[in-house]
């Protein structure tokens, strides 16, 4: 699989993330190094919370459970608890189990919404987070991928030069806020340098809870 | 003499036929070459008229074979049938055989093909045979002017260098002398020995794989990597985990040990993570490569091969940047042309880490698409076989001192 990488919207403190920031990002994408449209691309996540009957003893159970789907892995599903740093790739029949067996109940419920864009070896993504029920939107993501390779490694010079490229041509645009990129730590999770959905899960989970994070800081 | 070889299936000789000079052939040699063209698509013409009596002949027989298995109370008649179209076929063969004599003889076959020329590859039915060895005789009509000039050429530097030494002034150390880019350090290996270590292939490649680390040689009959082509994808992951698991038949489709020498056609190169690289020799076990393209690791399907194109444009871009540095490394590095050329392949393993020598950065809008690429030329030039063995016997390794450059950034650079 090729390299991605994710990297979330940080608005500048005092300012909001709205439809029209969205559309400003999307008009740089597209004007950015000839650009063509793709496609559009969906992904879900879940948080879970466990099913119990004495709510007195929470502690045992994690706390940060998710589920995350994919389009490009549409018999998959993937389980993260980022505290204890453990991923799990999971066909899909695994929800009709959890719907039977019941011990998880989901809480929330996440949808990452994108437009696909390409221009040449590169692909790039401009990826809105709404509620599974509503509309407001809660964040923005991009994603980047470089098409030839596929270890992390080697790609690492590339992304951050096409990195640079992008953020040169935003800065122009001087919108409220900027792109940061989490740190995955692929490592910590025990996978290897070869790029798999298994890491877009984690790096779409990482993003997700500094979008949180901000998000409260924010109040 | 050559040797003489069946024609009525395909005629593809598998001995090398020693380069004849063109002047000593038989009866036709007397005669300027644009009637030997005319006298040989003559008896092309007649080639064509026995092959297709042969057809019809063969049509013949097979129908009296069917006439007496379907009704054998006819008797002898099949019989007779079937004896009659036999000696007529034989005739045929015969005619045959002695026609492809006479165009051996009057040099249409003979000669070693250097300027690319290749031996057309003839369908089963024979069908293609008149065109395209009309169109390899029109070629080499041409091709024979320019060959006889390089050898009149050869015999005079050689009469020159015995006769008057003191001329000699290394004028012949580059043939390509009027581009200044060209000069190459002369080296201190006597040249004879220099080629005896280049002249067989599974030298040629072990050497490589020894002067560079992290890559990965593997070598194929022609049909075996189109059924490897379609199956990469499955066996790389396979090949990144263990090496030597026992009874998997892809593993071990293609290694030096295990395919015979003059049956090797293509080559395949791998630095993990970085390229897939393909070569296509032609004959098949010599060190004459005619192809190369540059694919990513993880590309697979029937379109991977020596004359195929990556989907990726950095690839694209690299495969037609190779076409023209194995032109040259077969005009100018005419002994060592695959070593060279394998060397300078390996200069690419720092495709994607190396910034390009002019602008210092890595990434570049390509002048034509606006696409993003990293320094897809490296000198081909500087790759002679002097050179490569000079600095590996510095332990410098070639990698770290060859420049790279973007495609905008290299035309100034001349």
């Amino acid at each position: 699989m090729t390299v991605k990488w994710i990297l979330h919207w940080t608005p500048t403190p005092g300012s909001v993330v709205n439809s029209q920031i969205l559309s400003e990002i999307s008009q740089c994408v597209e004007s950015f190094v000839n650009a063509v449209k793709d496609g559009r691309w969906k992904a879900t996540l879940t948080f879970y919370r466990p099913n119990l009957r004495d709510q007195s003893i929470p502690s045992e159970f994690p706390r940060d459970f998710l589920g995350i789907s994919l389009l490009e892995q549409p018999n998959k599903y993937y389980f993260i608890i980022r505290g204890n740093k453990i991923i799990l790739e999971a066909d899909s029949t695994i929800l009709t189990i959890m719907e039977k067996l019941q011990s998880y109940k989901s809480k929330v419920a996440l949808n990452f919404e994108g437009v696909q864009y390409k221009m040449g070896d590169f692909q790039m993504k401009v990826v809105k987070v709404v509620p599974n029920q509503g509309e407001s939107l809660r964040g923005i993501l991009i994603e980047i991928e470089y098409l030839p390779i596929s270890s992390i490694e080697k790609a690492k010079p590339i992304m951050e030069e096409f990195l640079e490229v992008w953020r040169e041509v935003m800065s122009k645009k001087s919108l409220p806020g900027h792109f940061t990129q989490t740190e995955p730590h692929f490592a910590d999770y025990k996978l290897p340098d070869n790029y798999t959905s298994q890491h877009t899960a984690i790096q779409y989970a990482a993003a997700l809870a500094q979008l949180i994070q901000s998000a409260q800081l924010r109040g | 003499m050559q040797q003489q070889s069946q024609q009525a299936p395909p005629p593809h000789s598998t001995s090398t036929p020693p380069p004849a000079p063109p002047s000593s052939t038989g009866g036709s040699a007397a005669e300027a070459p644009p009637k030997q063209v005319a006298l040989a698509m003559d008896k092309l013409g007649e080639a064509e008229r026995i092959i297709a009596d042969i057809r019809i002949g063969a049509d013949r027989v097979l129908e009296a074979l069917f006439v007496a298995a379907s009704e054998p109370r006819h008797g002898t008649k099949p019989l007779q049938l079937f004896l009659k179209e036999d000696a007529c076929m034989r005739r045929y063969l015969q005619d045959l055989r002695s026609l492809g004599k006479e165009l051996e003889e009057s040099g249409v076959r003979s000669r070693k093909d250097f300027w690319g020329l290749h031996m057309p590859l003839v369908c089963p039915d024979g069908t293609m045979v008149g065109y395209a060895w009309k169109r390899q005789l029109a070629g080499q009509a041409g091709a024979s002017a320019v060959d006889r000039t390089r050898l009149a050429l050869k015999a005079f530097t050689d009469q020159k260098r015995r006769f008057f030494p003191h001329l000699d002034c290394g004028l012949e150390t580059n043939e390509s002398a009027s581009k200044k880019r060209c000069g190459s350090v002369e080296s201190t290996l006597d040249p004879k020995e220099e080629s005896s270590i280049l002249k067989m292939l599974p030298d040629v490649l072990k050497s490589v794989e020894k002067e560079v680390p992290n890559l990965k040689i593997l070598t194929f009959e022609r049909l075996d990597w189109l059924k490897r082509a379609s199956t990469l994808n499955s066996s790389t992951n396979e090949n990144s985990v263990d090496h030597s698991y026992p009874g998997s038949n892809k593993l071990r489709l293609g290694s030096l040990g295990t395919v015979a020498t003059e049956k090797v056609a293509v080559i395949e190169m791998l630095v993990p993570s970085t390229f897939r690289v393909v070569i296509s020799l032609h004959p098949a076990g010599s060190t004459d490569p005619d192809a190369v393209a540059f694919f990513a690791p993880e590309e697979s399907g029937s379109y991977v091969h020596a004359r195929g194109f990556s989907v990726h444009h950095v690839f694209r871009h690299i495969t037609d940047y190779a076409a023209t540095a194995l032109q040259y490394f077969l005009g100018n590095q005419v002994e060592s042309s695959l070593y060279c050329l394998l060397h300078w392949i390996c200069s690419y393993q720092t495709l994607f880490s190396r910034p390009c020598s002019k602008c210092s950065r890595l990434l570049a809008a390509d002048k034509q698409s606006a696409f993003l690429l990293p320094p897809v030329l490296r000198p081909y030039w500087q790759f002679s076989l002097s050179k490569i063995l000079s600095t590996i016997s510095t332990k410098d390794h070639t990698s770290d001192i060859t420049p790279a450059y973007h495609l905008g950034c290299f035309s100034e650079e001349l």
